[in-house]
């Protein structure tokens, strides 16, 4: 039997705002295996994870590392004890070198000063101890996403962590680098380090665990041994019924002509003296869904800010919606040609959590004529508006006079989808639009953008979750360092690691097979 | 969840709107047990000083009217802050505006532009008014179009506006009787009269009353307010949702300034007769950033926080009269106190948060 | 006559009065660098300066003794530091609304406490207190223009210089600093670098609060030794400026002190000639501030409009 390096005892967490993010967790680590906790998005893992790190505190249960009750009042405790944690958003300072990054916190000193030779000297030892081929002197801005994600393991390493965490990791790697990530965490399995891996996504789990356990609405459902599992029992224990259908089934056909929703021409544009959008060109018709995809940082923002109008910075090339061409025109005039935009951070962008939903489910149109009434607002007219979304839409809450950000994630998304969709758009942008949110609001988020599709509107989709753009995309294009890089007309027809080549810039098609997302 | 307590009123503290009453009201409390606290270390009747303080304005007919004639810019100067705050924008530029449009009334109030008693201090009003919406909107402007520090802007701005005001009173206006600077008297038809004097009610407080109702409605009934609110709770929200950051923080900066250069001609024409730059309407602009504070940014909420300040710096001033140990500034003890126990988020959050654990823990145990 | 004021400008001793006028300024400069360095904003350094200077000179007369009363300023500077910090970190109170409370209060708050000390509303001149003074040092002394300059400073400014530098190694060359500037450019991955955030920006708080009581001090203490209201006069504002142009670049934050120090000086001598309105050449300080600060925020609104740098 092997030894127990840590242990959660009835771990229950419950936030100030009321949410139970876990309950009751019993869960057992053994020391040096590769140990998987998944569960979907939401689910909690991310919660259990800040509580073994010391983040936050539980709030009953005992957690117990190397056979003592810990309580650790913050990751410095935790970092001590021997645990690191690498973060599904990096926690790096990009303006800073490697080296600044990986001994901030224990910085070697000469006197009072950093000793920046012996700095440089013990980080470059454990890179090169471990392989990772790093010159750690180099600006972290300069670097590659799956670069600093080398640092940020690098960092737990120089901390001499025995136990470490990665929370999605993969989320943002290609396939290719999530093979590389992969005998990277073999490589520290050999030398004795424990490893927890969160993830939702089944494959690479089965393929990188030694166990694997499950949580699924805060709650944990069990540790099984990854040969004692099957696929479609994990699927089973992981959202309790069988996957989502192929979402084909629900897709209508109708004839809309070849219409044009969205033309993008021969988009440029620099930002920080870089270009961050070189010569993009495609169309989304009406009654199609376009995917975008691509790794995180590939431009696709910046798309979608010059799209909707949001960027001040000057682009080249031409924007048309709904046949209208749309330089110079601001984001109230582009959502005036029935575009509509449901954006990736929905608490930055999408929502004022401090206001109720009946402020926060018109704002895209508090002019309509059904608002207002003369001078004033109709705030009756608002509240049945409000109430009727709040219904079509399954949002939990007690009344439209709820803060927004009170709500639960897929609640509050289901706001700014119901919001979105009440413009009545002909064309629509939806930004990651199920990312962190649970499977059941993002399925029905799903089929809403479905249903619009049927009706006709055009939407462009963009994920960075590679099965939401295959299940519900008609074609797919994906982006490489500001440009497109491979098109593909059927989104039936993708092969996941050939879609990868593209996405890592390994493959790119030739202009007249890309020419195809502009003119099929 | 939906279910049948919809309906019910929700009168517990889990209601943010009884949570902010109750709050309030225990940030006073706090603050009347501290002040006398502090008038037992400073006066040898430190019953008699708080009795005084709460009352004294009771005492004599005229002091309350002096509170009653006296909150009238100050109220002003609230709504004013209060509606850049509730846009979020920090123009702190109020002060500015009182003393600037200061001048344009002694001008007009100076100069025999009509001989009628109702015309001539609606011109100044109207002069003022006009001075106050144009000159606000520069700091927020240069925030709006270049992110330009408009904290910082507005406040070297009053300091400038000062300079200006001094210069032009001096240059244009100056009495040749006082030793300092100060304009000469105003015509008689400019002043303002009152409705009832006993209690030193004038136009000005019917005029505050209006400009009251009609900022309420704006704010909470109106597109235009909606716009506010919006852009005050996440202005990147209110940019995405298609609201122009640009014309509305110039809008809103007009309207304050309107207010502001209004509530400087209530000032001059009802409690002088003679304009001085660095007297007359000095430090009103900042209180009515506390005024603001203190009124949750809500117009009726400032109306009544003003009252109740001047209130009770007139009972302070009562108290003078009779105890000189202690200053009238002890006021400021209790506004900075409550404002600042009022601005706190988690001031008796754990109250609020014990109740909604208990329903959280209650809900979810399904 | 004209020309007589503007040749004044190039002579020894306008360079003299412009130090005078810079030292206030750096204070209040470094008070609002050292905490926007760490990722909080300090607006309240204008106010910390009155009670700064209002502390000292009531504990020098308390105590007799000048270095106990700027002990004493000292204490209050990181005293009001700790509010703010109690307030916006602890309770949730938004620093800047609490920056403004403050700097509205400051004259009031300072006027009760400065008439239950003396009686009096207006000034400390009543109160008899011991100066801090100038320091002449020997060798230096007798170098001439470099002498006069280096020579015969007040000893706050002596301070003030030393502050500049032993706070430029600190943020730049130790691992406080190097944590401070972590705090200040992403919170969170500090955070997870096992520092704590909270403590580490009390700490720059409480840092911005002495230097900005130190900054009171230098007006309240040194020829003139007595409080009077309104003396602070924006020069803590000056400093939040000089930070806002300097956007994290120690140089430019020395470099924009200095500038709006020559303002002061050049209002300063030209508010002794009749030649332009006395009124105006008082604001010409603030009208410098304005200027510099639009124009500066002018250029980088252009930078990021061109794509050549980040928004902040």
């Amino acid at each position: 039997m092997a030894e127990t390096i840590l242990k959660l005892d009835k771990v229950t967490k419950v936030y100030p705002n009321g949410t139970v993010a876990n309950r009751d967790i019993n869960m057992e680590f053994e020391k040096g295996e590769i140990h998987s906790i998944v569960g979907e998005n939401g689910a909690g893992k991310s919660t259990l994870m800040k509580m073994i790190f010391g983040i936050e505190a539980p709030s009953s249960g005992t957690i117990t590392y190397k056979g003592q009750e810990t309580h650790f009042a913050s990751s410095m405790d935790a970092i001590k004890a021997g645990i690191g944690m690498v973060h599904q958003h990096f926690m790096l300072i990009p303006s800073f070198s490697i080296v600044d990054n990986i001994i901030l916190g224990d910085e070697p000193k000469n006197g009072i000063f950093i000793d920046r030779k012996e700095a440089i000297r013990k980080t470059q030892e454990v890179s090169d101890k471990y392989n990772f081929e790093l010159d750690v002197t180099a600006k972290v801005s300069t670097l590659s996403v799956a670069k600093r994600q080398k640092v940020e393991i690098l960092k737990t390493l120089y901390r001499e962590a025995e136990l470490i965490i990665l929370d999605e990791p993969t989320s943002v790697l290609t396939p290719q680098e999530t093979e590389q990530l992969f005998v990277q965490l073999r490589s520290l399995q050999a030398q004795g380090h424990t490893i927890l891996f969160i993830s939702h996504k089944l494959e690479e789990v089965k393929k990188i665990s030694d166990r694997i356990s499950v949580i699924r609405n805060g709650v944990s459902k069990g540790t099984y041994r990854n040969d004692e599992l099957t696929m479609e029992q994990l699927t089973n224990l992981i959202i309790g019924r069988d996957l989502e259908n192929d979402l084909d089934e629900f897709k209508t056909n109708e004839d809309f002509h070849n219409e044009k929703a969205l033309i993008v021409e021969n988009l440029s544009m620099e930002r920080n003296g870089k270009p961050a959008l070189n010569n993009v060109s495609f169309a989304v018709k009406k009654g199609e869904i376009l995917g975008i995809a691509g790794v995180e940082g590939n431009g696709q923002v910046d798309l979608v800010r010059c799209i909707t109008g949001l960027e001040k910075i000057k682009y080249d090339g031409k924007i048309i919606i709904n046949n209208t061409d749309t330089t110079g025109m601001n984001i109230k005039a582009r959502r005036d040609l029935k575009m509509a935009y449901i954006p990736e951070d929905r608490m930055g962008d999408g929502t004022a959590g401090k206001l109720p939903i009946s402020d926060n489910i018109i704002s895209t149109y508090y002019t309509r004529d059904d608002v207002n009434s003369g001078m004033f607002m109709d705030s009756k007219a608002i509240d049945k508006i409000s109430d009727d979304l709040i219904k079509t839409f399954a949002v939990k809450t007690s009344s439209n006079k709820t803060a927004v950000g009170s709500l639960s994630g897929g609640n509050i998304q289901k706001v700014v989808v119901a919001r979105e969709y009440n413009t009545k758009p002909t064309f629509m942008i939806a930004e990651q639009p199920t990312h962190g949110i649970d499977i059941g609001s993002a399925e029905f988020v799903h089929h809403k953008l479905i249903e619009m599709r049927n009706a006709g509107a055009g939407i462009l989709l963009v994920s960075a979750d590679l099965n939401e753009v295959i299940d519900l995309s008609d074609r797919v294009i994906v982006m490489f360092d500001g440009e497109i890089a491979g098109y593909f007309p059927d989104a039936n027809d993708i092969n996941e690691s050939n879609l990868g080549m593209y996405m890592l810039g390994a493959k790119k098609q030739t202009a007249e097979e890309i020419g195809g997302a502009l003119n099929d | 969840m939906t279910d049948r307590s919809e309906k019910k009123l929700n009168l517990s503290i889990t209601n943010p709107t009884v949570f902010e009453a109750v709050k309030m009201i225990i940030a006073l409390l706090i603050a009347f047990v501290i002040m006398f606290g502090v008038l037992c270390l400073i006066s040898d009747n430190p019953v008699h000083a708080f009795v005084t303080i709460l009352t004294g304005p009771f005492a004599k007919r005229r002091y309350f009217g002096a509170v009653i004639e006296s909150f009238i810019p100050y109220a002003f100067a609230g709504l004013a802050a209060g509606i850049l705050f509730k846009s979020g924008a920090f123009n702190l530029g109020a002060e500015g505006i009182y003393i600037i449009s200061g001048v344009a009334v002694a001008a007009v109030a100076c100069t025999a532009v009509t001989t009628s008693h109702f015309l001539h201090p609606i011109l100044c009003i109207l002069a003022a008014a006009a001075v106050g919406g144009v000159l606000m909107i520069i700091p927020s402007f240069l925030k709006a179009k270049f992110g330009t520090n408009e904290m910082v802007v507005s406040l070297m701005l009053n300091s400038i506006y000062s300079g200006i005001a001094m210069h032009l009173i001096r240059k244009y206006l100056l009495t040749k009787t006082t030793s300092t600077i100060g304009s000469r008297d105003y015509l008689k038809t400019a002043k303002i009269g009152y409705i009832f004097e006993p209690l030193r009610i004038s136009p000005c407080l019917v005029l505050l009353i209006v400009c009251t109702i009609i900022l309420y409605l704006v704010m909470y009934k109106t597109r235009l307010g909606y716009q506010i609110r919006l852009a005050g709770a996440n202005p990147k929200f209110a940019e995405y949702s298609g609201i122009s950051a640009f014309k509305l923080s110039i809008a809103t900066a007009a309207i304050a300034g309107i207010l502001a250069g209004t509530g400087s001609a209530c000032q001059l024409l009802t409690q002088s007769s003679f304009y001085q730059p660095d007297k007359t309407a000095v430090g009103i602009g900042f209180s009515g950033m506390l005024l603001a504070m203190l009124g949750r940014n809500n117009p009726i909420g400032i109306v009544i926080a003003s009252f109740l300040i001047k209130y009770l710096e007139q009972g302070a001033n009562v108290l003078y009269f009779s105890d000189t140990s202690v200053p009238s500034e002890i006021t400021a003890i209790i506004e900075g106190i409550v404002i600042l126990l009022i601005s706190s988020q988690y001031f008796l959050r754990g109250l609020r948060e014990k109740k909604l654990l208990q329903e959280g823990l209650g809900k979810n145990a399904r | 006559m004209l020309g007589n004021i503007f040749s004044s400008l190039f002579k020894l001793s306008f360079l003299l009065t412009v130090l005078r006028m810079a030292t206030p300024i750096l204070f209040a400069s470094i008070a609002a660098f050292v905490t926007a360095s760490a990722g909080v904003a300090n607006i309240a350094v204008e106010s910390i300066m009155t009670f700064g200077a209002l502390a000292g000179i009531l504990g020098s007369y308390a105590t007799g003794n000048v270095w106990a009363g700027v002990a004493i300023g000292l204490v209050v500077g990181a005293g009001t530091a700790l509010l703010i910090a109690f307030f916006s970190m602890r309770l949730g109170a938004d620093p800047i609304l609490i920056g403004i409370a403050l700097n509205t209060f400051a004259d009031s708050l300072s006027i009760f406490f400065l008439y239950l000390a003396t009686g009096e509303k207006g000034t400390s001149a009543s109160l008899l207190t011991p100066t801090l003074g100038s320091v002449d040092i020997p060798g230096i002394k007798s170098i001439p223009v470099l002498g006069e300059i280096l020579s015969g400073q007040y000893i706050l400014t002596y301070v003030c210089w030393f502050l500049l530098i032993v706070l430029f190694i600190m943020i730049y060359k130790t691992p406080l600093g190097m944590r401070m500037r972590a705090c200040g450019l992403n919170a969170d991955a500090a955070k997870t670098a096992g520092i704590n955030v909270g403590r580490i920006r009390v700490f720059s708080l409480v840092l911005s609060g002495l230097f900005a009581a130190l900054g009171g001090m230098y007006l309240s203490l040194n020829s003139i030794h007595l409080f009077s209201k309104g003396m602070v006069s924006g020069l803590g504002w000056m400093g939040i400026a000089a930070n806002g142009i300097a956007n994290g670049s120690y140089g430019m934050l020395l470099l924009s002190a200095l500038l709006f120090a020559v303002f002061r000086g050049i209002s300063i001598v030209f508010s002794q000639s009749a030649v332009f309105p006395v009124d105006l050449v008082r604001a010409v300080p603030y009208f410098a501030v304005f200027f510099f600060l639009t124009i500066s925020s002018i250029i980088s609104y252009l930078r990021i409009k061109s794509g050549k740098v980040e928004e902040q």
